[in-house]
């Protein structure tokens, strides 16, 4: 009976996770421009990526599934950098110090952009980390992720298919 | 801010229409033709009419692509009428002791821009581009422009310089330059605000 519950559970919060997706108010829609830090120093703006595949990824250093996340996507943007992915990790740490700590500790190919004013993750409501949107190449928001489990890069990895072959 | 809202609406709609326009005249040709070759054994349209069409078409996208820019001017002399409208501009002239990277910008006290440029843009400057900062409105009269500068100074070391004018808006538009440029006798950058008058 516990387990008929939790299974209940289970599926009432994946389909409400999936709804909080698919009812992401930029779906569809350009997205908001920005221009922000990176960890090493160099300034990124989105804009400059427009004929690019962006995937935006939303993450900070006490999440722990951010790790996991930030762990997958590296190799996915080492294979698929030259197809035109451009990997974008905007960190919403309050404090930028220990975003540039943990930055130290993973050594990612792809920009890590700290936004501790939370402007950039307010403009693209950002309410569950990690987040990832996936940008084609027209400058639209045509996916998003809330959350990550574990495989969720072969779902990732089809959309992204989609959006280079375009 | 009701005001951008009604220009941009109408943009669309006249980008919506421009878009709309191109294919549904492709479309209406192979509808046409079929129905016509059901009646008439041979093929009853002639390439000179589907050439005076295509002609049509891209004349109508052409006047919606004036229409727009037309509508954008007349979107910027609304919103920022000449009485009060202050332009701020940015360039760079060499860039040897200076690289940059953020201009903060405050008339009369008050922060109205920060940009953060990229090495792109950067670049672009060094190659003898012109950066609008800010576009806004302020009344007549006296006012001052602070603008504070970051970036790498000589040797790579983070610098961060500050630069004021004291200037009269007058009736007419007004347009200020931030420059900066190298002084090669110090070996230091320089900054200064020029008055387009």
């Amino acid at each position: 009976m516990r387990s008929s519950q939790l299974l209940t559970l289970a599926a009432l919060l994946s389909f409400a996770l999936a709804s909080i997706a698919a009812d992401h108010p930029l779906l569809g829609r350009s997205a908001p421009d920005f221009a922000l830090r990176a960890g090493n120093g160099i300034n990124v703006r989105l804009s400059e990526h427009r004929g690019d595949v962006v995937l935006l990824t939303f993450w900070s250093s006490r999440c722990n599934q951010c790790r996991a996340q930030l762990a997958v996507l590296d190799p996915l943007h080492a294979t698929y950098k030259s197809a035109g992915l451009v990997t974008l990790a905007v960190s919403i740490d309050d404090n930028p110090v220990r975003a540039r700590e943990y930055l130290q500790s993973v050594r990612s190919q792809f920009p890590m952009l700290l936004d501790p004013a939370k402007q950039v993750g307010r403009s693209y409501d950002v309410n569950v980390l990690p987040m990832v949107l996936l940008i084609d190449r027209a400058g639209a928001v045509r996916y998003v992720h809330r959350d990550y489990k574990s495989g969720a890069e072969a779902e990732y990895v089809r959309e992204l298919k989609t959006l280079l072959d375009e | 801010m009701s005001m951008i809202r009604y220009f941009s609406v109408i943009r669309v709609a006249l980008l919506c229409v421009a878009l709309f326009v191109a294919p549904h005249g492709q479309a209406g040709e192979p509808a046409a033709t079929p129905a016509v070759a059901a009646s008439t054994p041979e093929p009853a349209t002639p390439p000179e009419d589907t050439r005076a069409l295509d002609e049509q078409i891209q004349s109508l996208k052409k006047d919606v692509v004036d229409l727009n820019k037309d509508l954008f001017v007349l979107e910027e002399e609304l919103l920022f009428p000449a009485n009060t409208q202050l332009a701020i501009f940015l360039s760079m002239d060499v860039g040897e002791f200076f690289a940059l990277d953020t201009v903060t910008l405050k008339v009369d006290n008050k922060e109205v821009a920060n940009y953060l440029y990229t090495p792109k843009e950067a670049e672009a400057l060094l190659k003898g581009g012109v950066h609008r900062l800010y576009l806004g409105n302020i009344k007549l009269g006296q006012h001052e422009l602070v603008a504070l500068f970051t970036g790498k100074g000589p040797n790579g070391r983070d610098y961060s310089r500050g630069a004021n004018l004291k200037f009269e808006k007058a009736v007419g538009a007004k347009y200020l330059e931030l420059k900066v440029s190298d002084r090669q006798r110090r070996a230091q950058p320089e900054f200064e605000i020029k008055d387009w008058e």
